[in-house]
This record gives C-alpha cells, sequence and structure tokens, in this order.
C-alpha cells in the first residue's frame, strides 16, 4: 500500500517529465549514481538539475572549502557555510531538493583519488567534471575511457561556455527521430497483412463500411490493382489515404545506420561481457539475415486514423502480431547467443528485446574521440580547426584560447586578468601562450588580439550552460535521445553556439 | 566588457519578474546572483505536486501556497541581501497600472498563457518599459526582448488562434477523442461546476446537419421519454435530483441520451452510428479481451468499458461528497492535477469513445489532453532564464540593437547550433496594437452579433483587453459599452443593428488600464461560415493548423496555454472556450509534444548563419512555445 501511495506521489511529481522520456527513462535516472567533480556554481547547477528530475544518487568529489566568493555566486552556498568543505555543504542544500535523491560527498581533490584509488571512478553511470586543471582532466579522462565511464567535462570562462563529451561509445535504443516514416510494408506485405487485406472487398461494401475502412486498406488495395486509374471516394479515408500515401509508400529496408550498427565490430563478435546492446542487435541482424529476408523485424504501430474501431483494431492486431512473432524470433537467437556463453537466457528481458526491435530503425551509436587523441600532436583533428578558423570568429577561436588559458594556467598556477594590475602584462603572457600553442601543433591560424583581451578580463561566472550540460547528462543516463559529439562552445555575448568534432 | 561596468548600476536598478513558475524561479535565482537587489515578482498561483520536478525553489511543505511568497522567501534564505517584493495576484489586477509598470527599468515574462503576455505587453508599450519575453515546452525555449518603437511587440505578428469546435460536433457527432474529452469536461462543469450555456452536453435538436422533419418528433419523444423526468431541465438540476445516483447518471449520459440521437437518423447517414451502453448489461457481458493495454506505469493503461464505468461511479460518488462537504450552492472546479476530476474525465470521455467506436485512451493521455500539458523539464528552463538575464544586461545598457530572439532546438541542427540567434525585427507598423493609430477590421453580421459578444469574444478575448469602453462613431459618440458598472449593462442582450451600427461603422474602443485605444472598422457580412461569429480582416480564418504544423491534430505545443485567459486562474479555466488538438498516441506524449516547435525548426535550417531571417523566424513565433510553468489550459 505504502508502496504504491509512494509510486503514485512519484508519478505526480514527474508527471510533466514523464511525457518526455517515458517511465523506463525514469527508471534509468533513479538507477543512476552521478559523480560531480568541484562544487562551482556551474556544478551544483548541474547537479541542481539533475537532482530536481530524481537521479538516484550523487557524489560530489571536492576538496576545496567554501570561499567568500563562491557564496557570492553560488546559489546554493549561504555565508554560513564559509570555511566547510565545499563537497559537504553543496551536498547538503542539494539534497534538499529533492527527498527521493541519496547525496554523498568526498572531502578530497580529484588527484588525489586519482592517486591513491582510481577505481573510485568505475562506479558513476557519469562524472561530470568542472573547472578541472587541464592536467587532472586528462588523467581523469584516461581512468573514465578504459573503464567506459562516460565523462562530461564543463567550464565556463567569461562569458564562454564549454562542453566536451568523451565517451567512448554511448548507444541509444530510442533516439526520438523527427518525422520517423511509418513501418507499414506495403511495398513487401507480409503473409498475414496480405490476407488481412484479401478480407476486404470494398467493391461490395455499404457505404458506412466502405467510409470507415482505414486508410492503409485503401492505399493496399489500389496497390494490387495494376494499372489502376478508378477514381477515388469522395469519403474521409480516401482523403487521408492521398494524404498518407507518400509517406507510407516507403520502400521497406534496412536503414544505413542501423546496417552499420551490425556491421560494427562489436556486433559480429559478442562475447560474456558484450553489453546487451549489442546482443540484441546481434540477434538481430541473424533474424534480418535468416527469417526476415533482409527485412527489420516488423515495428508494430500503425498511426490514428479514420476507421471504426473494430476494423482499427483488427488491423492493428495484424501488425501488432506480427510484430510480437518477429521479437519472438529475435529472443531466440538472443538466447542462443546468450547461452553460447553460458548465460541465462533471462539477463535480457522479454521487454528490453521488444523495444529494441520496435526501434531497430533508429538506433544510434556515438563514439567520442579521447582527449587523449584531442591533444596528441598526431592524431588532434587539424582539419576541422583550420577549417573552421577560415573565419576570424568562428566558435573555434574560442576553443583555441581556452587552451592556451590552460597554458597560462599550467606556467604562472593562476588564469589571466585576475589582478587588475596585471592585466597589460597577461595580455602579452597570454599572447606567447596562444603562439606556442598554434607552433606546436603547426597550426597555421590567425587568432585576433582582440580574443586574447577578452580572455583577460575578470572571469564572470554563468551558470546558465549547467541547463545544457545537464541535458546532455541526462541523455547519458537515459539513453534516448543523441548526445552532442563532441564538443560544445557557446559565447554569451553575441549569443550564438557551435559544436566541434575534436 | 561593458557588462562589468553595468554591475554596479544593477544594485540600484528595479526590476519586474512576472511569474514564478519554471521559467521564473530559474530567473529570481540568476538575478540575485548576477547582482540585482531590488526584484518584485508576481503570480497568482499556487504550488503544485508537479511543480517540483523543475521548480526548485519549493518544497513539498510548500504545495498548497503562494508561488510568489514562497519564491520569495526561499531567495532570500541564499541571499538574504536581496530586497524582493511578493505579490499573491493577477498581472491583470487594475492595481498593476501603467504608473506600477513606470516603476521598473526592465519587465520580465515568465508566463504561461497568452492572455497574461499580451496585456504585459500592453502594459509595457504605455510604460515605455523594455519586456524580456520567454517561454519553454520540453526541449525547446525561446527568449526575445519588446522595446516600444523599436522591436516588434508580442502581439506585431498575429498567432494562430486556438482550434474550437462546432457545438454540435462535441453533443452530437464526435469523430476523435479530444471531442469526447471536450465533452466530459464540460459535462464536469454541468454537474459539478459553474453552469455555462455555451458548454451543453446533452444532443442538440438544432443541428443543422440533422434537419428535423417535425413528423420524427414522435419518435423522439418515446425515446427521450425512457427515463421519464428527461424534460429539458438543466443537468445539474437533474443530476440533482437524482442524488447525483451513478447508475442513473450512467445510463442517462451513455443510454438515453444516445438513444436519443439515434433518432437524428440523418447524422447516422455516413456515419457509424453509436452503439448505447446499459449499465447493468455491460456488467453482464463477458468482455474476453479486457486486455489492460501498455505496460509500466497504472496510468499508462487503458481499461475495458467495465473498468470505465467503475471509474464513472467512483468518481462521481467522490465529486458528490466533495460537493456536500463544500455546501449548499458550492461549486467544484475541474483541475487536472485533481485526481478524482482527472478520474470523471477520464471515465465519461472514455465511455463516449467506446459508444462513438473509437479507440480509447489511457488516463496519462487524457490528461495530456485535457489538461493541455506541455512537458516541462528544469534543464530547459534553466537554459532559457540564463539567457533572458543577458538579454537582460545588454537591454539595461541600452543595446537593442545588440539584442536578440533566441531559439534553443532539442539537439543540434543540421548547422550543428542549439542555440539559434536571430536579429530582431523593427514594429510592423499596421500591427493593431502598437502602431501609432492602431486599427483593425472586423467582418460580422450586425443582426446577429449582440453587444455582449463584441465585449466577450471580440474586445477581451480576441483583442485583448479587460475593460473596453466603446463609443460609436457615429457623430454623436454614442456608447456602446462603459466598463463603469450599471452603465451599459441593458445594451448587453441587443444586436448591434439596433444601435445604427451598419456596414461600414466605426467603433473607438478604450482599454483605459492598458491605455489602449483601437479603432474597430466594421463589415457586415451575411456570408460567414457556420459557427464563425466574426472574422478579423487580415488574419487568415482559422490559422488553427498552421503550414508548418505537419498535420493537423498534432498541434500543441504553441499554444496550449496560449489560451484567452490566464491558465492560472482557475475560474479562467472554467470560461474559456478554447481547446487545442493534441494527439497522441501510446508514446508518452513527447512526439507529439514536440510536432510543431519541431517543424518549424525544420523551416529554419537553410537561413544564414549568424542570425535568420525574419520570415524564418516568424513561422517559430506563431509556435511560441507557451513556457512551462503551469501547463494547464483552459479548454473550455
Amino acid at each position: 500500500r505504502t508502496m504504491t501511495d509512494h509510486k503514485t506521489s512519484k508519478e505526480q511529481k514527474y508527471d510533466r517529465q514523464l511525457r518526455l522520456w517515458g517511465d523506463h527513462g525514469q527508471e534509468g535516472l533513479e538507477n543512476a549514481h552521478v559523480c560531480l567533480i568541484n562544487a562551482t556554481a556551474t556544478g551544483t547547477e548541474i547537479l541542481k538539475n539533475l537532482v530536481l528530475p530524481g537521479i538516484g544518487a550523487f557524489t560530489i568529489v571536492d576538496g576545496h572549502k567554501v570561499s567568500g566568493e563562491d557564496v557570492g555566486n553560488n546559489f546554493f552556498l549561504t555565508s554560513s557555510s564559509i570555511g566547510k568543505n565545499r563537497a559537504q555543504a553543496a551536498t547538503e542544500l542539494l539534497q534538499e531538493l529533492n527527498s527521493d535523491v541519496s547525496g554523498n560527498f568526498v572531502e578530497e581533490s580529484p588527484d588525489k583519488l586519482l592517486d591513491n584509488d582510481p577505481e573510485f571512478f568505475h562506479r558513476f553511470s557519469l562524472v561530470i567534471g568542472v573547472q578541472l586543471p587541464e592536467s587532472t582532466c586528462l588523467r581523469l579522462g584516461s581512468v573514465l575511457w578504459d573503464a567506459g565511464v562516460p565523462f562530461l567535462v564543463c567550464r565556463t570562462y567569461g562569458l564562454i561556455g564549454y562542453m566536451r563529451l568523451i565517451v567512448k561509445e554511448h548507444t541509444v535504443i530510442e533516439s526520438h527521430p523527427d518525422n520517423a516514416l511509418e513501418d507499414l510494408r506495403l511495398d513487401q506485405p507480409f503473409t498475414e497483412l496480405k490476407h488481412h487485406i484479401e478480407s476486404y472487398d470494398l467493391d461490395s461494401m455499404e457505404k458506412k463500411d466502405h467510409s470507415h475502412t482505414p486508410w492503409i486498406i485503401v492505399v493496399a488495395k489500389y496497390l494490387e490493382k495494376e494499372g489502376n486509374n478508378g477514381t477515388p471516394e469522395d469519403e474521409e479515408n480516401f482523403e487521408e489515404a492521398i494524404k498518407n500515401v507518400n509517406t507510407a509508400l516507403n520502400p521497406t529496408k534496412v536503414p544505413s545506420a542501423t546496417e552499420d550498427i551490425f556491421n560494427a565490430e562489436q556486433c559480429e563478435n559478442i562475447t560474456s561481457q558484450s553489453p546487451s546492446f549489442w546482443v540484441m542487435a546481434h540477434g538481430v541482424r541473424d533474424f534480418v539475415r535468416n527469417e526476415g529476408n533482409g527485412k527489420l523485424p516488423v515495428r508494430g504501430t500503425i498511426p490514428d486514423m479514420i476507421a471504426d474501431s473494430d476494423k482499427f483494431i483488427k488491423l492493428q492486431n495484424v501488425y501488432r502480431d506480427k510484430a510480437m512473432k518477429d521479437a519472438a524470433v529475435v529472443s531466440k537467437h538472443v538466447e542462443a547467443l546468450l547461452q553460447s556463453f553460458g548465460k541465462p537466457p533471462e539477463s535480457i528481458s522479454e521487454q528490453e528485446i521488444k523495444l529494441f526491435c520496435k526501434n531497430a530503425a533508429f538506433l544510434r551509436v556515438v563514439r567520442c574521440r579521447s582527449l587523449a587523441e584531442e591533444y596528441s600532436m598526431d592524431t588532434f583533428n587539424k582539419d576541422e580547426i583550420t577549417s573552421c578558423m577560415d573565419s576570424a570568429d568562428s566558435e573555434m577561436v574560442l576553443y583555441l584560447m581556452l587552451r592556451s588559458v590552460d597554458r597560462f594556467y599550467q606556467q604562472h598556477s593562476r588564469y589571466p586578468g585576475v589582478y587588475n594590475y596585471q592585466v597589460e602584462e597577461d595580455i602579452n603572457k597570454l599572447k606567447l601562450c596562444v603562439n606556442s600553442l598554434l607552433q606546436e601543433y603547426s597550426l597555421n591560424v590567425n587568432v585576433k588580439d582582440d580574443y586574447i583581451h577578452e580572455f583577460c578580463k575578470e572571469a564572470h561566472c554563468l551558470s546558465f550552460v549547467a541547463g545544457s550540460a545537464a541535458q546532455e547528462a541526462i541523455k547519458i543516463i537515459t539513453h534516448q535521445f543523441v548526445p552532442f559529439n563532441n564538443t560544445f562552445l557557446y559565447n554569451a555575448m553575441s549569443q550564438t553556439s557551435a559544436t566541434f568534432q575534436l | 566588457m561593458k557588462v562589468m561596468e553595468l554591475a554596479e548600476s544593477l544594485s540600484s536598478c528595479r526590476v519586474l519578474v512576472v511569474g514564478a513558475g519554471g521559467i521564473g524561479c530559474e530567473l529570481l535565482k540568476n538575478l540575485v546572483l548576477t547582482g540585482f537587489k531590488n526584484i518584485e515578482v508576481i503570480d497568482l498561483d499556487t504550488i503544485d505536486v508537479s511543480n517540483l520536478n523543475r521548480q526548485f525553489l519549493f518544497q513539498k511543505k510548500h504545495v498548497g501556497k503562494s508561488k510568489a511568497q514562497v519564491a520569495k522567501e526561499s531567495v532570500l534564505r541564499f541571499c538574504p541581501s536581496a530586497n524582493i517584493t511578493a505579490y499573491h495576484d493577477s498581472i491583470m489586477n487594475p492595481d498593476y497600472n501603467v504608473e506600477f509598470f513606470r516603476n521598473f527599468q526592465l519587465v520580465m515574462n515568465a508566463l504561461d498563457n497568452r492572455a497574461a503576455r499580451n496585456h504585459v505587453n500592453r502594459m509595457c508599450l504605455a510604460a515605455d518599459i523594455p519586456l524580456i519575453e520567454s517561454g519553454t515546452a520540453g526541449y525547446l525555449g525561446q527568449v526575445t526582448v519588446i522595446k516600444k518603437g523599436q522591436t516588434e511587440c508580442y502581439e506585431c505578428q498575429p498567432k494562430p488562434t486556438q482550434k474550437t469546435f462546432p457545438g454540435c460536433t462535441i453533443r452530437n457527432t464526435p469523430s476523435e477523442p479530444i471531442h469526447c474529452i471536450v465533452w466530459a469536461k464540460y459535462l464536469y462543469n454541468q454537474l459539478f461546476g459553474e453552469e455555462d450555456a455555451d458548454q451543453e452536453v446533452s444532443p442538440d435538436t438544432a443541428d443543422p446537419e440533422a434537419a428535423w422533419n417535425p413528423a420524427d418528433a414522435a419518435a423522439r419523444a418515446t425515446a427521450s421519454n425512457k427515463d421519464g423526468d428527461i424534460k429539458r431541465v438543466s443537468t445539474k438540476e437533474w443530476a440533482r435530483s437524482t442524488g447525483y445516483d451513478p447508475v442513473k447518471l450512467f445510463n442517462k449520459l451513455f443510454k438515453d441520451d444516445i438513444m436519443y440521437l439515434l433518432t437524428m437518423d440523418k447524422l447516422w447517414k455516413k456515419r457509424k452510428a453509436p452503439l448505447p451502453l446499459d449499465w447493468t448489461e455491460i456488467h453482464h457481458l463477458e468482455f474476453s479481451q479486457e486486455e489492460a493495454c501498455g505496460t509500466g506505469l497504472k496510468d499508462q493503461q487503458v481499461l475495458g468499458v467495465q473498468g470505465y464505468a467503475q471509474l464513472f461511479h467512483r468518481s462521481v460518488e467522490t465529486l458528490r461528497s466533495q460537493l456536500i462537504e463544500k455546501g449548499e450552492g458550492a461549486e467544484l472546479v475541474w483541475d487536472k492535477d485533481d485526481p478524482p476530476a482527472m478520474d470523471f474525465v477520464t471515465a465519461a470521455a472514455n465511455l463516449r469513445m467506446n459508444v462513438f467506436s473509437m479507440n480509447m485512451k489511457s488516463r496519462f493521455d487524457v490528461k495530456s489532453m485535457a489538461g493541455n500539458i506541455i512537458p516541462a523539464i528544469a534543464t530547459t528552463n534553466a537554459v532559457i532564464a540564463g539567457l533572458i538575464v543577458l538579454e537582460a544586461l545588454k537591454t539595461l545598457n541600452s543595446e537593442f540593437d545588440q539584442c536578440r530572439t533566441i531559439f534553443l532546438n532539442k539537439q543540434p541542427n543540421p548547422r550543428k547550433k542549439l542555440l539559434v540567434p536571430c536579429a530582431l525585427d523593427p514594429p510592423n507598423p499596421s500591427c493593431y496594437v502598437c502602431a501609432s493609430k492602431p486599427e483593425v477590421t472586423v467582418k460580422l453580421n450586425v443582426h446577429k452579433t449582440i453587444v455582449q459578444a463584441l465585449q466577450d469574444k471580440i474586445l477581451k478575448e480576441k483583442f485583448g483587453m479587460v475593460a473596453p469602453d466603446v463609443q460609436i462613431e457615429d457623430g454623436k459618440g454614442t456608447i456602446l459599452i462603459s466598463s463603469e458598472e450599471g452603465e451599459t449593462e441593458a445594451n448587453n442582450n441587443k444586436f448591434l443593428s439596433d444601435f445604427g451600427i451598419r456596414n461600414g461603422s466605426r467603433l473607438q474602443v478604450d482599454d483605459f488600464l492598458q491605455d489602449y485605444t483601437l479603432l474597430v472598422n466594421l463589415i457586415h457580412s451575411e456570408e460567414l461560415e457556420k459557427d464563425v461569429e466574426f472574422e478579423v480582416v487580415g488574419d487568415a480564418p482559422d490559422k488553427a493548423p498552421t503550414p508548418s504544423v505537419p498535420e493537423e491534430g498534432k498541434n500543441i505545443a504553441n499554444g496550449n496555454k496560449d489560451s484567452a485567459q490566464p491558465s492560472t486562474s482557475s475560474k479562467a479555466a472554467a470560461e474559456d472556450d478554447d481547446v487545442l488538438i493534441v494527439d497522441s498516441d501510446e508514446e508518452p506524449s513527447s512526439s507529439t509534444m514536440e510536432a510543431s516547435p519541431e517543424s518549424s525548426n525544420r523551416k529554419r535550417k537553410h537561413h544564414g548563419t549568424d542570425t535568420d531571417d525574419a520570415a524564418s523566424k516568424r513561422k517559430r513565433l506563431d509556435q511560441q512555445p507557451a513556457d512551462d510553468d503551469e501547463d494547464i489550459i483552459a479548454l473550455d
């Protein structure tokens, strides 16, 4: 009873978001454990945006004490927390936002944790690093890359926002594509559908019945009669058929993105360690290559249409039953696969397989480049940088500036322009950093002085980047919608943004 | 950076935040963090559980309290030095006059309905105070800046009006689930709420399509006499006389009324005739495929006829006792977040869908449609509130040329932009609100339009006025409508023609509060379409399915609460006339919700790089997300 009450109250509280990602998306959120490194203003804002929709747990890692400046720009820290550990203070206040979420904190710097217990980070569904020094970022990046834990790097600098997603492989079953075409198989009707279409004899029907025949049947009948030049009836369902014919008659074939997944090495070589996504992908591939005769499992849904209930439900059942049958065949393949390396068949549920089959045409795999690849002289994406820098005001220049600022920090242990009296000096120093960066990477591009001046001005924290960051975090956690790949830059002065693959 | 110099002036600057919901909470936080010290916030709404997933200034213990007040207290806890004034009130209250607006350097809207947006737009124009307008719907959001004489105002471009349904579709011949849902909400008001003659639920004998043959009268009489007392008394009176007996109600609504409809046989020549339900019979029927479709949450399951009949029974009993508890003459107010009210509408709508051979819908889906719910999440509001502050800083610096309309996409568009800034357009010289001499032409039938309809449907609802005064430009200055109580009520039920109004007449309409004068040119027409009372010339007659909306019936996100009345006011929810169509399928309606703004995104994707052109922007503006805040709507 209390269990149900609890469930109902959650349904109520999360009503407005369940409508976006469904209860299984919510379940994903509730099972997630997110690690935040550094409870800065941006960091706590991101976490706030994850605590409100109800992630399962968070852990803040932060070795800093709360300073006066923190209290000034961080809504969740008050002057009474000055001097306390920042991880603890932020945890306490964030926890208040949602009692369903378990909040934890570690009063230690990420570097120390990396020294003593790098495996500490393996347990998380996602690690979010905020305002990390370059060296920490690279170290942590490599630990997480090897462990297969997604890593979201966020920083705000002046009026610049930066996000970088680092995930070796992120699979998405429900990509929620815009304007997905229906899967009606009208070009190649399956046997049951053929029989169902045959059961209609439009010519001998009464007007009432005739005008309540689903348009799918109308189109199918039309296709049957070759050289048909009959005039469509003046009935709503015929109008609907005409309206829908362009999108309904799409050739049934395996989309290239799904084909790529079938051909991926992970799909080819299934092991006992393979994530269920790939096991199911293999199962669907087996289906396509055998029983499916080159076609994906039937999706099993049809759009709403003018029809009476009875006819509609019968037609819907034809598709639904076929989808169930196809999914059952896929299940068999999956089962066999699991058994071949001694795993119980129930390790992947019937429901997961059904969802997978239903979305087989929309599967996505996002692969980001690692930070190591981005930073290495041999593998950095020179083309992307130089081609973007053809226009001197591309957001790419912000990326180069951030890299230069990191260099500055490495050399001077502080960011440029922190002290007013040093601004002039810092401009020159930062210029040197820019030049050495460009030289080192043999980048023949021009960074305008304006940007160097801009980056020497006092930093002004932005908290709204946190909204976008949390949004990406939710995509990663729920495995729904496609996250960006892999670098996002935002310029608040011009209100422009861009994504790059670095 | 000018921003930094500006920071010092922020502490002396006074700003008004209209709305303390999803965007409002985020915005208040951002404002104090940016250094704003003097903030006034107004919201007439109280806190609901479904706000808690994003309105982070509120906690469970605050449910039922004033949003503005709690928001103020929560912000002060974190930022005790701020000077915040909270008003638990409607911004449309005459206390907030032009003088009030002049107290501020900047007004920021964080609203959820078009009526309030229109009103604040006019107040800011009248007071010449810059306004930042914003909205979110699901993953989508938008921010824009409005400055008198320099930019378009909120009303410079006509917005699509909401789809309404003809009375006879609702009462006689529903063909889509939404028709049944609207009917069920009308029924709720007829039975438990405020009765409204425009919300009849019984068969409409005047349906022109039925073209009554007097000879049929006998058949009708027999049909309607089955229950003995189906006289044309009000539904509420009748229900009360039965003591709100759920079984009697059931049989009247789903059997007797339907049998009555069946006698109007012309209606069923081309349609499938409805199938009456009988309380006793359905309980004897074996439902072989009483399948609970949709797994997962209870709300997302579709019950069978028996299940909905039981739900109907239970909810009528609950609502009856609520009514009794409230005492004599009390009325209930429909609220989508009130479980018995929602149960009632779910049950009644589904039973009617069954009668009319439609596929029944889950409670979750019915709620989407009945409540015009726009999904709302913390992240989008956070992004938008951040953008508002940035535009605010530029606005306070009078850098209007730097200000932008910014759209937030669901995912990076083909040009890899998540945020799309567009330059602001200059005012539309023929805008009926911000032009120097606003003028508009309305086509109507002067012999059939009564003064009351002119006031309520045209001036208030269509042109967004609060308390209009109307003078006929007939050389005599005849006062047709006065906003002073008791002065012109006698005119209300007279036709316009009774006052000598004819083709070419001009009306001078004044709204004192909004400091707004509009000249209305009238064109007499006898050829308006069925169910159309008036048409604004130059306004496409029915904008509901705009070209950018892929399919009729998927037209939600824009308007949802963009109805004529403040959605948060429960009174209004009962008065408003419009309904938005929302379609939904078994997916958690996300796809549906996003349909329209997304499609407008598509329209924009080919445009220029930095700032998109005005035409494309307009498409999007038409689809202005309604904002999250409270996602109610004012349906009926």
